[in-house]
């Protein structure tokens, strides 16, 4: 790489002064800023379904982040216009979105999913158009397109310091439950694999369907193992039927705590938060984290969206999204999708709960992870907290990628 | 605890280790690590290749744990990913380190963690790395060590020891490292840590948490655009985007030196000497190799792209490269265009205004027109400006604004409502000029007849006006002013020997030092010929208070006067007095005041000119501490407190050639009061030919006594001639008569005159000089240089010797002016065979510089003080010897 400031410098930078001229002169003969069109984002998320009751605060946390990017004068004088589809908890039908919303409504980007095969549906129309999708949520891992950024945590910012936390300080004997697809498989995978190399014990392991209520089987199975802790990894409205189960089957969480990965303040509230208090959850952010910045954010949100609201990680990972691609919009002064995407690599940005950085080579985020306990009032108190940010590793260490792609497929395989 | 059974293995692998040739080679040879460690999943260090302190110690206690190897290793341990530490003090080292970790697990099970220290040199290499930053450019880093605080992690180049040792407050550090460290992305320009403009580039590196920030001194940068001037505007644009990909290409570098470091561990683990690791393995070195390599591929992503990027938008760009100039021409006229909305927000501007105010299209969007104001209009002005537009949607005039830089200018203003089809005005288009060179052309015609043609100061019309208002002003704020009476020293005989064109010359400077020691709201004036007057206003309520004040002032003035002037390529000296009268309120009339000033002027002029004096009663202690010296004085003769110390003077082979006797007054109660206190008092009085007959005598009785002894048989001795002893009728005849009472050989005293003597009757001293010689006294000019004496002037008088300045000899070995004045003063001695002799020699550069140039004779502290006659005694044995 040459970086003299010669006469190619010289002349990158006589470009961009002409450039910056162009836009000066296209300002004054437009100066009506109504006569720039908006520039439309596609939402993709859940409002019915099982998975309504999670992803609707998401699509709050992007019109959050959407209105105040336009009240400091949106893109280059152009306003942010959010086009949400409701994906209906069925990841068919928000791919058909992702295509609609790509092809007939011309968006610049797309912001959504819950679960990882809503991803992954989306994810080969995402690839198809080389297009661009912000995915907010923590998930296993094990996959890296270009075409996507992730603002979740990887295994290794969530399950993997929780389910170590649990062995150091619940004990070894564990039993695994979870939905039946592809995220809850692949981290109970790798929650494995950890908990081995530290010489724990499981006692069981059970999947169920996607929006299951029957929980009576598997917590009879609990009741009777008295693991030392339970990793749940069941998503939707299952996780009020299992935790309803277990205090109706009188398992006290003093005694037999259960570690969620998808269980956050606004699953709390959703399913009454007695439910779930004394129990464990692992996440990126908690409501409940201090800072004067955070709480501000908190109060901006409850003042837009209503003060019994509550705000939690996936939240703020969508928040962050839209704030990491209006500020590499802005940065770039444009909302072409390949420069979008290398500067959305390399950016930095002050959030709400610290520094946001992007990870170059993974297009991940890297994280502070924390371990929270639910409170009975629908917030967490922090268990424990890494000593500082995380890298985001998608595929953990300790298998090649080749390994880790053909345990993937294999699981994917496993699927009904 | 199974891991208890996993130990042996880890000490296998250590052993292992232990015996690699390799590792010893990448340690010793190649610099990469400091050392390696192998680490038990209970934090127990079971290998180290250095066997530092560390080595058989546990991370999980006291002193260890604390360290950043505990953390990479708590953290590799929890997430079973590998971790690199920050960059911090590290006791069993002795020095800043870094760690980077990685889990070695085999057959599922964590048997331990694998680290390696990394040479903080590596880091700082990096960081010192300045290609294609031009010379002023360099990055610096930066991390946060507590809540309100940061450091500098390498050395900065202003400041070679900053590097973990020099601190930033978070709340007022330089801003970009600021910016980096709270995680921003972007660039502009800013003032450094040495609170220098700078463009700069700010990144986060969130692999280090550090801040990194890539800058150049944005006088360097600007310097080639200054030269493009069809590319000014918004040049900063572009280069804060060029700024931000070299911090962006900075930044990664800095994940280079892990990255070899990684693969050579690699290498460790493979055995041989293979780049790539092979990836295959599954035992802990294989893991470790994968972890690298990951790194590795990282960076050459990152590198083709960023190449990639800069070529294709350079593509893009140069094909829209001629539409664009086009565009840009409409809207870049010589006159400034400034648009703003409805409610008066500015939200353009053009490259005009810039040029104009001095105020970039960043530094003004969104703000009010206001901004540029100078405040010399009222508000009613703006009001009526504003009842116009809005009745008339236009207006233009004369307004008095101000740029950036403080100046004010006129300009003439023509604003335009902008209206829609509803009628609803939506912008203001402003268009300006600046009229500053048409508005000065209007002023030269008001100045004829109030101000001096020479000086462009105010003339005595403007100054009477002024100072009529200014006693008004005082009568109602009773607040003290001062009138200041100012004349040039020796101002005629400048006149007369160098002409008028010289003499303008000197005026001009003169105004224009006086102007600069002033406030802008004082009025300065010419009354003509040298005189100058001073209106110093509003100066205190207290005249005690203004009084201190305005001495400071006026002393200032006389500093100022007092320095040489270069009138073309004369070096000429010369000095003012001034003189000072208080005023408040308009009890005394302006006649009354100029004249009480005028009075205090020549009282500054009597006293020995280059002075300052009150006219005020208050100033009289002043005048009355000066009688008490002169009344002092009278007695110091018969009281016998006046001494005679000797200087010596020697030749280039440190032979003693003789003495200049200098003049001390020892007072019984104030103790040694120095030659310039005294002698200005002496000679505003008849003392000084007292105390020049004392001198005399007292030489001659020295001289008496060097007689009587071989070694000082020869010196001459050299004693000084005020010039009111000179120019007394019978001074001639008081020579003759000390040198034929004390019966000395005349040739061994020599009478030193200063310029000012012997340019006062040219007859009269001619004549008195010859007549000296006449009696065999050797004469020499004393100060030669300072004054005007032209060669011409000097070749009539029968000099013996001419004496350099020592104000040249001071300054002959570092001012190029000084060293010629010094060569031309030697050549001219040399010419007209008289001797030269340099006073005032303090070092061995001036002596070695005096001799290479001819002068054989020297005087000064290089040698000797003044002494007393006992001591110089002791000084001449000390030199035979």
């Amino acid at each position: 790489m040459r970086h003299c400031p010669s006469r190619g410098a010289v002349n990158l930078a006589l470009a961009f002064v002409l450039a910056a001229v162009l836009s000066g002169v296209a300002g004054l003969l437009l100066s009506r800023l109504e006569s720039q069109p908006n520039i439309k984002i596609g939402v993709l998320h859940s409002l019915t379904g099982t998975l309504a009751a999670s992803e609707t605060p998401l699509v709050d946390a992007l019109r959050l982040a959407v209105e105040e990017a336009n009240q400091s004068g949106g893109v280059n004088g152009a306003l942010i216009e959010m086009v949400v589809a409701d994906c209906r908890s069925d990841a068919a039908y928000c791919a058909q979105q992702a295509e609609k919303l790509i092809a007939r409504d011309g968006v610049r980007a797309l912001f959504g999913c819950w679960t990882s095969s809503c991803r992954k549906a989306v994810k080969t129309i995402v690839e198809k158009h080389h297009h661009l999708l912000f995915y907010p949520l923590q998930y296993e891992g094990l996959e890296q397109s270009p075409d996507i950024f992730y603002t979740g945590a990887t295994p290794g910012q969530q399950i993997i310091p929780m389910v170590l936390w649990a062995l150091q300080n619940k004990g070894n004997r564990f039993y695994q439950i979870g939905s039946d697809y592809l995220f809850p498989r692949a981290a109970n995978l790798i929650a494995r694999d950890v908990l081995f190399a530290r010489g724990a014990q499981l006692l069981g392991e059970r999947y169920l369907p996607l929006g299951a209520s029957d929980m009576a089987a598997a917590v009879k199975e609990i009741a009777a193992l008295r693991p030392d802790f339970v990793l749940n990894t069941l998503n939707g409205d299952s996780n009020l039927h299992f935790f309803r189960a277990l205090q109706q089957a009188g398992v006290r969480a003093e005694d037999i705590p259960v570690f969620s990965t998808s269980i956050a303040e606004a699953e709390l509230a959703a399913m009454g938060p007695e439910l779930g208090a004394g129990h464990y959850a692992a996440w990126n952010y908690f409501q409940s984290l201090g800072g004067a910045e955070n709480r501000a954010f908190v109060e901006r949100f409850k003042q837009r969206f209503g003060k019994d609201r509550v705000l939690d990680d996936p939240m703020m990972s969508s928040y962050i999204a839209a704030k990491l691609w209006v500020e590499a919009a802005r940065v770039q002064d444009s909302t072409d999708l390949a420069l979008i995407k290398t500067t959305l690599a390399q950016l930095t940005l002050h959030a709400p709960q610290g520094i946001v950085a992007a990870d170059y080579r993974t297009r991940h985020i890297w994280k502070m992870a924390y371990i929270g306990r639910a409170r009975a009032d629908g917030q967490f108190e922090i268990a424990w907290q890494s000593p500082q940010p995380l890298r985001p590793a998608p595929f953990p260490f300790y298998r090649s990628r080749e390994e880790w792609q053909a345990v993937s497929k294999a699981l994917a395989g496993a699927q009904p | 605890m199974p891991t208890r059974g996993m130990a042996p293995a880890l000490r296998n692998t250590a052993g292992r280790l232990s015996h690699s040739r390799r590792v010893s080679l990448l340690i010793l040879e190649e610099g990469l690590f400091y050392d390696v460690f192998l680490i038990t999943p209970q934090g127990e260090i079971v290998y180290t290749y250095k066997r530092e302190p560390d080595f058989a110690t546990n991370l999980g206690n006291y002193p260890m744990r604390g360290t950043q190897l505990a953390l990479v290793f708590r953290e590799s341990r929890m997430t079973l990913e590998s971790s690199i530490s920050d960059l911090e003090h590290y006791a069993p080292s002795n020095e800043p380190a870094t760690f980077v970790s990685a889990p070695v697990i085999r057959d599922g099970r964590l048997l331990g963690v694998v680290a390696f220290q990394l040479d903080s040199q590596r880091i700082y290499q990096i960081s010192m790395d300045v290609i294609g930053l031009g010379t002023t450019g360099e990055t610096t880093l930066a991390k946060l060590v507590g809540p309100d605080e940061a450091i500098y992690i390498a050395p900065l180049r202003r400041d070679p020891l900053a590097a973990m040792q020099r601190k930033i407050d978070l709340k007022a550090g330089a801003a970009p490292i600021l910016k980096a460290l709270a995680g921003q992305y972007g660039g502009g320009v800013e003032l450094d840590y040495a609170g220098k403009r700078v463009v700069a580039a700010w990144r986060y590196l969130p692999e280090l948490r550090w801040g990194v920030v890539v800058k150049m001194d944005a006088d360097e940068v600007f310097a080639p655009l200054y030269r493009q001037q069809e590319i000014l505007v918004k040049s900063l644009l572009a280069l804060m985007l060029f700024a931000g990909a070299l911090a962006f290409y900075f930044g990664r570098r800095l994940v280079l030196p892990l990255k070899n470091f990684a693969l050579s561990a690699g290498e460790i683990a493979a055995g041989n000497l293979d780049k790539r690791v092979d990836e295959s393995r599954s035992d802990e070195i294989g893991v470790l190799g994968r972890a690298f390599n990951r790194m590795t591929e990282n960076l050459q992503v990152l590198t083709r792209s960023l190449e990639d990027r800069i070529e294709e938008r350079t593509r893009d760009l140069n094909a829209a490269n001629e539409q664009l100039r086009v565009a840009a021409v409409t809207f870049e006229t010589h006159e400034a265009i400034l648009i703003t909305d409805a409610s008066a927000n500015i939200i353009r501007v053009n490259r005009a205004f810039t040029g104009i105010t001095g105020y970039s299209q960043e530094e003004v969007l969104g703000k009010n027109p206001r901004i540029l104001s100078s405040g010399r209009q009222d508000k009613a002005f703006y009001a009526a400006m504003w009842q116009q537009l809005l009745a008339t949607d236009s207006w233009s005039g004369e307004v008095w604004d101000k740029r950036k830089s403080g100046q004010i200018y006129p300009k003439w203003l023509t604003i335009t409502a902008v209206k829609d089809k509803q009628g609803k005005t939506t912008e203001y288009v402003a268009i300006f000029s600046d009229i500053t060179a048409r508005k000065k052309a209007e002023d030269e015609i008001r100045n004829l007849a109030f101000y001096d043609a020479l000086t462009g100061l105010p003339n005595r019309r403007l100054m009477l006006d002024r100072f009529r208002l200014a006693l008004s002003v005082s009568a109602r704020s009773h607040q003290y002013g001062a009138v200041l009476f100012l004349d040039m020293d020796k101002f005629k005989i400048l006149n007369d020997t160098l002409g008028h064109d010289h003499g303008d010359l000197l005026l001009i400077e003169v105004a224009r030092r006086i102007q600069a020691c002033v406030r802008e709201m004082d009025t300065v004036a010419r009354l003509g010929g040298d005189e100058f007057v001073m209106l110093v206003e509003e100066i205190s309520a207290n005249a005690n208070e203004a009084s201190q004040k305005v001495a400071l002032i006026a002393e200032k003035i006389r500093m100022s006067l007092s320095a040489p002037y270069q009138l073309k390529d004369h070096r000429y000296h010369s000095s003012p007095s001034i003189g000072v009268c208080l005023y408040r309120g308009s009890g005394e009339s302006v006649d009354d005041l100029l004249k009480h000033a005028d009075l205090a002027m020549y009282q500054a002029k009597d006293s020995g000119r280059n002075a300052v004096r009150f006219f005020d009663p208050a100033m009289q202690q002043a005048v009355e501490a000066h009688a008490a010296i002169e009344s002092d004085l009278r007695h110091a003769i018969p009281g016998e407190q006046l001494r005679l110390h000797y200087q010596i003077q020697i030749d280039s082979d440190h032979r003693p050639l003789g003495a200049e006797a200098l003049l001390r007054w020892v007072h019984p109660i104030r103790g040694m009061i120095s030659p310039a206190q005294f002698i200005p008092i002496a000679e505003e009085s008849s003392l000084i030919l007292d105390i020049g007959v004392w001198v005399l005598n007292t030489a001659c009785q020295q001289l008496v006594l060097w007689g009587r002894s071989e070694e000082t048989r020869d010196l001459e001795l050299a004693i000084n001639v005020s010039a009111q002893q000179f120019g007394l009728a019978d001074f001639v005849r008081q020579v003759e008569e000390a040198v034929e009472r004390h019966g000395i050989n005349p040739e061994r005293l020599k009478l030193e005159l200063t310029e000012s003597v012997v340019l006062k009757d040219v007859a009269d001293v001619v004549a008195k000089m010859h007549a000296l010689k006449a009696i065999g006294v050797k004469l020499s000019l004393d100060d030669f240089g300072t004054g005007y004496s032209s060669l011409a002037y000097l070749k009539k008088l029968p000099l013996d010797q001419i004496k350099i300045d020592q104000s040249f000899v001071r300054d002959a070995t570092t001012d190029p002016n000084d060293a010629v004045m010094v060569k031309t003063i030697i050549d001219m001695a040399q010419n007209f065979r008289l001797n030269v002799i340099a006073e005032g020699v303090e070092t061995d550069a001036q002596l070695a510089f005096l001799r290479k140039n001819g002068c054989m004779a020297f005087q000064g502290y290089l040698f000797s003080k003044p002494v007393s006659a006992m001591e110089f005694e002791v000084l001449l044995q000390r030199l035979s010897e």
